[in-house]
């Protein structure tokens, strides 16, 4: 088991490496002197020469490329163009905020999804199991940033009862802090749910054709049993794999949701920094939340060992 | 049309599939015929800002008097565009790649596949916007930059039906009679591999509306003042509590589009995959 994780963390070291040159050679597409980009009309010559200077956009882009590489790999993502801070920091400040973000999301996603699955798979084409179709299929097709605007609009704006925005930090007051995160989360969740619910219904079904389930009824076990007991057991490792590649879905998704939201998250410093033609930034954020992406998939790949021994040997 | 796949559905399946289709082609027809929506999608007319819904005009007016019926239409234009656009484009690129990749395999299949895996490591969006960022907005860069992003998935799709398919025994057949490569691989093998490749486009093109979406609704998709959805839906933020239609109809616009191709690839999966069809 410890020797499949390591394989699988093995693996992950190369991929870390392409993604990075992929994001510092896309960084260095970018039309034009990054230099003049960032100081716009304002430039000066000598501005220009000490930026350059400053950021070493002198030296060739393959040592551009080691510099930065070698200092990431030591944890200092270098400075912003802007306002000359660490970049390392600004990351630091804003992970928490989306890593709490993703868990509730998470969280809401299993305990809307998997009863929802269950719920239709367990009495295949009856009324519970074609409301769940529908709600799925529905839920799928919802934009999650109009479902944000909505929300607001309705439970906010209109009723009152939860803030529209912003963010009050855990240690301060844990009560407003979830206040606050409850209709992002909820935003960030619906269609992922929709998605882990039709996954597990087909899940569900597909167990339930075996022959230890059709033993287990003859035993006279009751359906609630059979459930519980034989099939969701056996139908983990599909949903498991799904909820893994929701998690990080849900990564890329909190840029939206944090935008909506004004959540001072990582997906909301990506976009800023985007915004701002705020390059150096651009380039560290993606490669976190890219690794952030392939971590999670790396751990959903190992749980998926865990789960079924027969897949270590792969 | 409608009696081929009468014929070829059984019941169950035959109504989400024709349903969707039905969505799909009424807002084909709809972005096709968009002239002659009353009203225009960029003419100002500031007496009649924010002006509600009426009979004349459903979907009421936006901020600057502009009908939001015409917009949503007009919009429909850009999102299938780029959803066509995309697709279409990463089909051109990925199908080939994951014909070369399945029917080599070995050392040309890893030439080929590593570096569509680094594509593949980062979000669906989070690239899209990274790609954006580089290349600037617009229309075509959108399509352009789902196509770079949905290439990866494409291929892989295709490797895996290529991997799959091979094996048959008409492949060993055709190869057996003297059938040139290209000829086993585009007469014997694609057209075998197609089902799951149709499957991933329909899902793709609904993946594609939401993301162009979602990227001119956070600025860096279509540019103003090209109508589309997700611009108008963050325009119409400013306005929700005074003209919730401003909200309200773009969004509702984007699902339906998405619900149709979602549902032509439930259909399609389903009917094509009898297996996968049981379980569902």
């Amino acid at each position: 088991m410890i020797l499949y994780g390591i394989r699988r963390l093995a693996l992950a070291v190369p991929l870390l490496l392409g993604m990075s040159v992929l994001i510092f050679a896309l960084m260095r597409l970018v039309p034009g002197d990054p230099a003049v980009a960032v100081l716009g009309y304002k430039a000066t010559p000598e501005g220009i020469a000490a930026l350059r200077e400053a950021f070493h956009l002198d030296e060739p882009v393959p040592q551009q490329y080691l510099r930065w590489l070698s200092a990431a790999a030591r944890g200092d993502l270098g400075h912003d163009f802007r306002q000359n801070e660490p970049i390392g920091r600004m990351v630091l400040d804003r992970l928490p905020v989306t890593l709490e973000l993703t868990a509730l999301a998470t969280l809401c996603v299993a305990l809307i999804g998997l009863p929802l699955g269950l719920l239709a798979g367990g009495r295949r084409g009856g009324g519970a199991d074609r409301v769940a179709l529908a709600v799925g299929l529905v839920g799928v097709s919802l934009p999650d940033f109009w479902l944000g605007i909505m929300l607001i609009l309705g439970l906010s704006l209109g009723l009152g009862l939860l803030p529209s925005g912003g963010w009050v930090p855990f240690a301060e007051s844990p009560v407003d802090n979830l206040v606050h995160l409850a209709l992002p989360a909820l935003t960030l969740a619906v269609s992922r749910a929709a998605v882990l619910g039709r996954l597990t219904r087909a899940a569900v079904l597909d167990t339930m054709h075996r022959g230890f389930v059709q033993y287990a009824r003859a035993k006279g076990l009751g359906e609630r049993a059979i459930l519980f007991r034989h099939v969701l057991p056996n139908a983990a490792i599909p949903i498991v794999t799904v909820l893994g590649l929701q998690v990080g879905y849900m990564l890329g998704g909190a840029i939206v949701v944090e935008m909506i939201f004004t959540l001072p998250g990582l997906g909301r410093l990506t976009l800023d920094a985007v915004l701002e033609r705020n390059y150096p930034v651009v380039q560290s954020a993606v490669l976190v939340i890219g690794a952030m992406f392939m971590l999670v998939n790396l751990v959903t790949d190992v749980l998926y060992g865990a789960i079924d021994p027969r897949m270590r040997r792969r | 049309m409608w009696r081929a796949i009468r014929g070829a559905l059984p019941a169950r399946h035959r109504g989400v599939t024709v349903a969707g289709l039905c969505v799909v082609g009424a807002l084909v027809l709809l972005a096709a015929l968009a002239a002659l929506v009353p009203g225009s999608p960029t003419e100002i007319a500031r007496d009649l800002a924010l002006r509600p819904p009426t009979w004349d005009q459903p979907f009421g007016m936006d901020d600057l008097g502009r009908s939001m019926l015409s917009r949503v239409v007009h919009a429909y234009r850009v999102s299938l565009g780029v959803a066509l656009g995309s697709v279409g484009l990463a089909l051109l690129a990925g199908v080939p790649l994951g014909l070369v990749a399945g029917y080599a395999e070995g050392a040309l299949d890893q030439l080929i596949m590593r570096p569509l895996d680094v594509l593949m490591a980062f979000p669906a969006i989070l690239l899209a916007i990274a790609l954006m960022s580089v290349f600037g907005t617009g229309v075509v860069l959108v399509a352009l930059s789902l196509a770079v992003v949905y290439t990866p998935i494409v291929a892989r799709v295709v490797r895996a039906a290529v991997l799959a398919v091979k094996v048959e025994v008409y492949v060993d057949g055709a190869r057996a009679l003297g059938a040139p490569v290209l000829r086993v691989v585009l007469r014997h093998i694609l057209p075998n591999a197609a089902t799951p490749i149709l499957v991933q486009a329909s899902v793709l093109m609904a993946i594609a509306i939401l993301v162009e979406a979602s990227l001119s609704f956070l600025g860096v998709g279509v540019r103003p003042p090209t109508p589309s959805l997700g611009l108008m839906l963050a325009d119409g933020r400013g306005f929700m509590v005074q003209a919730p239609w401003m909200v309200v109809f773009p969004g509702l616009a984007i699902m339906a589009a998405v619900l149709g191709f979602n549902m032509v690839a439930d259909g399609l999966r389903d009917w094509l995959d009898p297996q996968q069809a049981a379980g569902r």
